[in-house]
């Protein structure tokens, strides 16, 4: 279970290993759950995992993509990690001290860890790891977190202070990086190294093979220092298509996937092998504006779009109640999250009011123009999120009513976000954004944060809300950051540079044969190297060496 | 003769459905727009995937929108891009062919080697590049459908026109100084024009299903504008809830391809003086 604190945009790689879907709250629903505590474990038998997209590199410091996180969780250990109920505990570091004025954190390490080539793991590798998470030749998207340590030194082996320059309240969380191996990685060029294809490191299951846009294997690492798991072999097969995934499933070839809402409320004699899991995800989907583009500089224009799109009806009919609509810039369950904010109502027509205000008026054919120019746009959002893609054709029809002329534009993920969303060029989006547990969202809304490649690609510019990022992260004790973020929200609902559409469901199915796969506030997945299959239950007749 | 071949194309039973299934649906195309029971790109979230019924007779799709009216907006597509193909193809393809069977010679040979290189492109792939550079829609889909299916043709016209220029009355017509244009288009061309037509009337039947393909991987006819192709695509992703979104655009496709390739083989049995 890795420690999931970074920030990610979510695209068609999201649906993934159930390890990862966590998510934060105590009203986690459950469909079908059987209890594990009958029984003791047993070792053998291979868990299938699907996922959408391939890994990118196994190397958890260069690689943000969902799949290479899956697969990066496994065979890598933070120095901390989330529990079941969202409070850090030590992992690599068995435990930490944290000075009272919060700016020296110092974490002692694990003695009896070994790397999976039998290397012992020390406070070198950690020291290591965060030099090349400040290097800037080494392609990192998390350098940011990094930013306000002044400095780390190993005061022995197993002993590692880290001081900061100013009080940073994710600080702690951020060192859930997965820690990789100096001795590995001491030669050569770190992000074109050899072993980004074939990792070692320090988690419950060691790499075995990957082959290319195929599947990824794991084995059981023997060393493990809380034992070793129970599965045999864990199996990352990559299938770019969900429907041929859930027909994967319905024939018993994968054994865990995410489902679409209409997979997830299809007949019950689908789920013959599987069972079902539903719960908040720490995700939502949205409808952002280029706000460098003079159609959307004017406040009035995005709160009339905001009153022309239907929120109710898309969770309702698209995610068929599997989500709920949400006004701001966190998941629901997130206890940043702001429920004082009232929902813009939908009302087309306060829209229109807003337009002719704005000064747009409807010609001979009912279309909005001013100044001889029509209001017309294109959406772009990326392929392989079916629900996404519909939401896009939804929002197309509400503002057509209304008398926008806007365009659909699908997009191959990887090229939507490297040449049209990091390089500014398009009008608005459909996306969403997989947040971390940690409410900090410092690089998609600060207005330092708008170069090339970095979050707040819609050029989102306010000082006040500045201000507040900034105290946010530097204030500790959730009580008064939940002040600051709930004054962001506020403020962020207002200036409307996303129309916030919905936080959607995880849904889940995971084959019945497993024992132990329960929803906690953290989501699923958190205690998978405990999760076995019973002897007279094993499909495969693989056992642990 | 006319009369001759009306009698034995009413003998063809099976030419004979085709036909009438082509009139069929270019009626049901050309009135589209008053045959449909509802808006086809009108959505109504509450009635997602509907089965068929007694307001939806083919269903809803997964925006809930009327899948006969869209099927019934889709044949427009459909058809207009198998004839506008078609004659494309037609008018280089029996040009060409004409010449070289004509002239033979350096021309011949510079237009055979031209068609070989055309052969020996996979045409959807060509396709497909063409169409990823230009941007997908219809006009694009039909243009490079029809500049992609005329080498097989010219190589038919060819051979035929090799045959018909020994001929002795297009030799008489030669001595008598009828002008080289003249002689191919008023006494070659309406002697080859029976493969012509056969293989015209084949060549729409694959052309709707090129459409259909491309449609089918996004490429052809973009939404929310409906075709046959991009119907089936979203079949695709429901096909274990709500099959009537697959099954009926696969049957469309079917039964309009079948009908063409049953006209086409009915003609060349009607044409073909060796019957």
């Amino acid at each position: 279970m890795k420690t999931d604190t970074e920030t990610r945009r979510h695209g068609d790689t999201e649906i993934t290993s159930p390890r990862l879907r966590v998510s934060a709250s105590l009203l986690a629903l459950l469909i079908s759950f059987k209890s594990f505590a009958a029984g003791t474990p047993e070792y053998g038998d291979v868990y299938v995992d699907a996922s959408i997209g391939d890994a990118s590199m196994l190397n958890p410091v260069l690689s943000s993509d969902s799949a290479s996180n899956d697969i990066n969780g496994q065979v890598f250990n933070g120095l901390v990690k989330y529990d079941k109920n969202i409070k850090l505990v030590g992992e690599l570091a068995g435990s930490w001290d944290v000075s009272a004025n919060g700016l020296v954190l110092t974490f002692h390490l694990r003695k009896n860890v070994r790397w999976h080539d039998g290397k012992p793991f020390t406070a070198e590798d950690v020291l290591f790891t965060y030099q090349k998470l400040r290097d800037p030749q080494v392609h990192t998207p998390f350098g940011s977190d990094f930013e306000l340590v002044k400095s780390v030194a190993a005061i022995d082996p197993w002993t590692v202070r880290v001081v900061y320059a100013k009080p940073f309240a994710p600080g702690l969380a951020s060192w859930g990086m997965g820690m990789i191996p100096k001795h590995i990685f001491k030669d050569g060029d770190f992000n074109t190294h050899p072993a980004n294809r074939a990792p070692i490191g320090t988690g419950p299951y060691r790499f075995k093979e990957w082959k290319t846009a195929q599947y990824i294997v794991l084995e059981p690492n023997p060393d493990y220092y809380e034992g070793p798991p129970y599965l045999a072999r864990y199996i990352y097969r990559i299938i770019p298509d969900q429907s041929v995934q859930f027909l994967e499933m319905r024939n018993q070839g994968i054994d865990s996937l995410g489902l679409s809402p209409d997979q997830f409320k299809a007949y019950d004699a689908i789920f013959e092998h599987h069972q079902r899991f539903r719960y908040p995800s720490f995700q939502y989907v949205y409808f952002g504006f280029n706000l460098r583009n003079p159609l959307f500089k004017d406040i009035r224009v995005r709160r009339a779009l905001a009153f022309a799109i239907d929120r109710q009806t898309l969770v309702q009919g698209l995610l068929l109640g599997l989500g709920q609509p949400i006004t701001g810039p966190y998941p629901l369950s997130s206890w940043a999250y702001n429920s004082q904010i009232p929902q813009i109502p939908y009302s087309p027509q306060k829209a229109l009011a807003l337009l002719m205000d704005a000064g747009w008026r409807p010609d001979a054919e009912g279309l909005l123009t001013k100044d001889g120019t029509p209001f017309s746009f294109t959406i772009m959002t990326n392929q392989g999120n079916k629900v996404r893609e519909l939401a896009a054709q939804v929002i197309q029809q509400q503002l057509h009513h209304i008398g926008m002329d806007v365009k659909i534009r699908i997009v191959e993920w990887s090229s939507f976000i490297h040449q049209f969303v990091d390089k500014k060029n398009f009008e608005a989006v459909v996306l969403g954004w997989s947040t971390g547990r940690d409410p900090d969202n410092y690089l998609m809304w600060h207005s330092s944060q708008q170069k090339e490649g970095q979050y707040n690609f819609v050029s989102y510019s306010n000082p006040e809300v500045d201000r507040l990022l900034e105290r946010g992260r530097q204030t500790f004790g959730e009580k008064k950051r939940q002040a600051i973020y709930w004054k962001i929200h506020a403020q962020i609902a207002a200036d409307l540079p996303y129309i916030f559409l919905y936080c959607p469901d995880s849904l889940v199915a995971v084959h019945k044969r497993f024992r132990g796969p329960e929803v906690a506030p953290l989501g699923m997945g958190w205690n998978f190297p405990q999760w076995y299959v019973p002897r007279d239950q094993q499909l495969y007749p693989v056992r642990t060496p | 003769m006319l009369s001759l071949y009306l009698e034995r194309f009413k003998r063809n039973r099976l030419a004979a459905a085709g036909l009438a299934i082509i009139v069929l649906l270019t009626l049901g195309a050309a009135l589209a727009p008053a045959l449909c029971p509802q808006d086809p790109t009108a959505q109504n979230l509450t009635q997602r995937l509907q089965g068929p019924s007694a307001q939806h007779w083919m269903g809803t799709d997964d925006l809930g929108r009327d899948v006969f009216s869209r099927l019934l907006t889709g044949t427009r597509v459909s058809l207009s891009v198998g004839f506008v193909a078609v004659g494309i193809a037609l008018g280089v393809g029996t040009c060409l062919g004409l010449l070289a069977g004509f002239f033979g010679g350096r021309t011949d040979t510079f237009i055979m080697r031209w068609v070989d290189i055309m052969l020996s492109i996979p045409t959807l792939f060509l396709i497909l590049a063409v169409l990823a550079f230009l941007g997908p829609n219809i006009y694009n889909v039909m243009i490079i459908i029809g500049l992609t299916s005329w080498p097989g043709l010219t190589r038919m016209v060819r051979g035929e026109c090799l045959s018909v220029r020994e001929r002795e009355y297009v030799h008489a017509a030669r001595l008598s100084g009828v002008s080289t244009p003249r002689l191919l288009f008023v006494h070659i061309l309406p002697n080859v024009i029976a493969p012509i037509l056969v293989s015209a009337t084949l060549g729409v039947g694959g052309a709707i299903l090129t459409e259909s393909a491309l449609s089918f991987l996004g490429l052809g006819v973009q939404p929310p504008m409906p075709s046959w192709g991009n119907i089936l695509t979203i079949g695709k992703d429901y096909l274990h809830i709500a099959w009537w979104l697959s099954v009926f655009p696969a049957c469309a496709i079917l039964i309009t391809v079948l009908a063409f390739n049953l006209l086409g083989e009915g003609l060349r049995d009607v044409l073909d003086p060796r019957t």
